[in-house]
């Protein structure tokens, strides 16, 4: 098939009829139309609208039939199928395969919470005193203190 | 044996933001509960999509396990989310795969009609939707799916897609001109 977006001559151009530019355009105009139309092979007119507005459920049945009663049996038995498959559920092994594939003890959660919890004790660590002090500082001196209490207390 | 509310393992009530900040928390097992909410309708259009019961349950899985794996991302609807997480898988193995002749497995589907005419002329039915949906591009057959075979409205569909019902309406629209066209000859 060839490539409308490439020359098809060969690499030396010899010896080839040249391109009809205006036919590869008519043929390229073409299949992007057909794009917006029914597939080949199509009935004139498709489904028409009474039928789709009961495939809808904007209309009943009767008034789709008096459209066309071949298509309405058609789309009935299509119905019936697709019902089914409607039916259809989750082989149970899927949800147990998905559950075998998880992280146990949700691992990744209780990282990421642990993480968070960090981040937050390291963050209230540095928030600052009243007196522009922050605690761990305020906390050394509250130390010193206590210890140069102890010492004075032996001396006397 | 009865079974009455407080056996109820997974209640119902639990709205998905409880139940995902549960699992965040650190309640691996509560997953199980989303997995029961919502697999059904995406097993069912992640099969439509694909044909095969196979890579329907393998997008199932790798999708949940995704989810699973960014569930702190979540904003919004959960379900709107998971729903576009496995669309992307059925769009991304569409886009990969070299498409074969695929059908459904007779095994998975136990057959519901009376008679034995009735069964063949269903699994030819049948056989033949799947190759008529598997020739309709990817936007198309979406569509078909989520109106015919997950019963969805085009306002859910909208929501889902992230487009507008008139647009949907349209792809439904020509989804049945193409599957009309390809079966009537046969079938009408």
């Amino acid at each position: 098939m060839l490539n409308q977006n490439e020359a098809h001559d060969d690499q030396f151009g010899q010896d080839l009829p040249q391109r009809d530019v205006a036919a590869d355009r008519s043929i390229a105009d073409r299949q992007v139309a057909d794009r917006e139309v029914p597939l080949p092979g199509a009935s004139a007119d498709g489904p028409s609208l009474a039928l789709h507005a009961w495939l809808d459920g904007e209309t009943g049945e009767a008034e789709a039939r008096r459209a066309d009663a071949k298509q309405v049996d058609l789309w009935n038995r299509i119905g019936a199928e697709t019902a089914a498959r409607r039916r259809m559920t989750t082989p149970a092994y899927v949800m147990a395969n998905v559950m075998a594939a998880l992280p146990e003890a949700s691992t990744d959660a209780r990282v990421e919470t642990q993480a968070m919890l960090a981040t937050s004790v390291a963050a209230s660590a540095m928030t600052e005193a009243p007196g522009g002090l922050s605690l761990p500082i305020v906390a050394m001196i509250g130390a010193g203190l206590f210890a140069a209490g102890l010492l004075v207390g032996k001396m006397i | 044996m009865t079974t009455t509310d407080t056996e109820t393992p997974f209640p119902e009530v639990d709205s998905d933001q409880d139940v995902i900040s549960r699992i965040i928390a650190g309640d691996r097992n509560l997953f199980a509960m989303l997995i029961g909410r919502y697999s059904d309708p995406l097993y069912r259009h992640a099969l439509g999509m694909t044909g095969s019961p196979d890579v329907a349950e393998d997008i199932l899985q790798t999708s949940f396990i995704k989810a699973y794996h960014h569930l702190g991302e979540v904003r919004g609807r959960f379900d709107a989310w998971l729903f576009r997480i496995v669309a992307n898988g059925c769009k991304d193995w569409l886009k990969n795969i070299r498409r074969t002749h695929l059908s459904y497995d007779e095994d998975d589907q136990p057959s519901g009609y009376a008679s034995p005419d009735e069964d063949l002329d269903r699994t030819e039915l049948r056989t033949d939707l799947d190759d008529a949906l598997a020739q309709l591009a990817p936007s198309l057959r979406e569509a078909f799916i989520m109106k015919h075979v997950e019963g969805r409205a085009y306002e859910e569909m909208a929501d889902l897609l992230g487009t507008t019902v008139g647009a949907l309406k349209m792809r439904v629209h020509r989804a049945r001109e193409a599957l009309q066209a390809l079966l009537e000859e046969k079938y009408a």
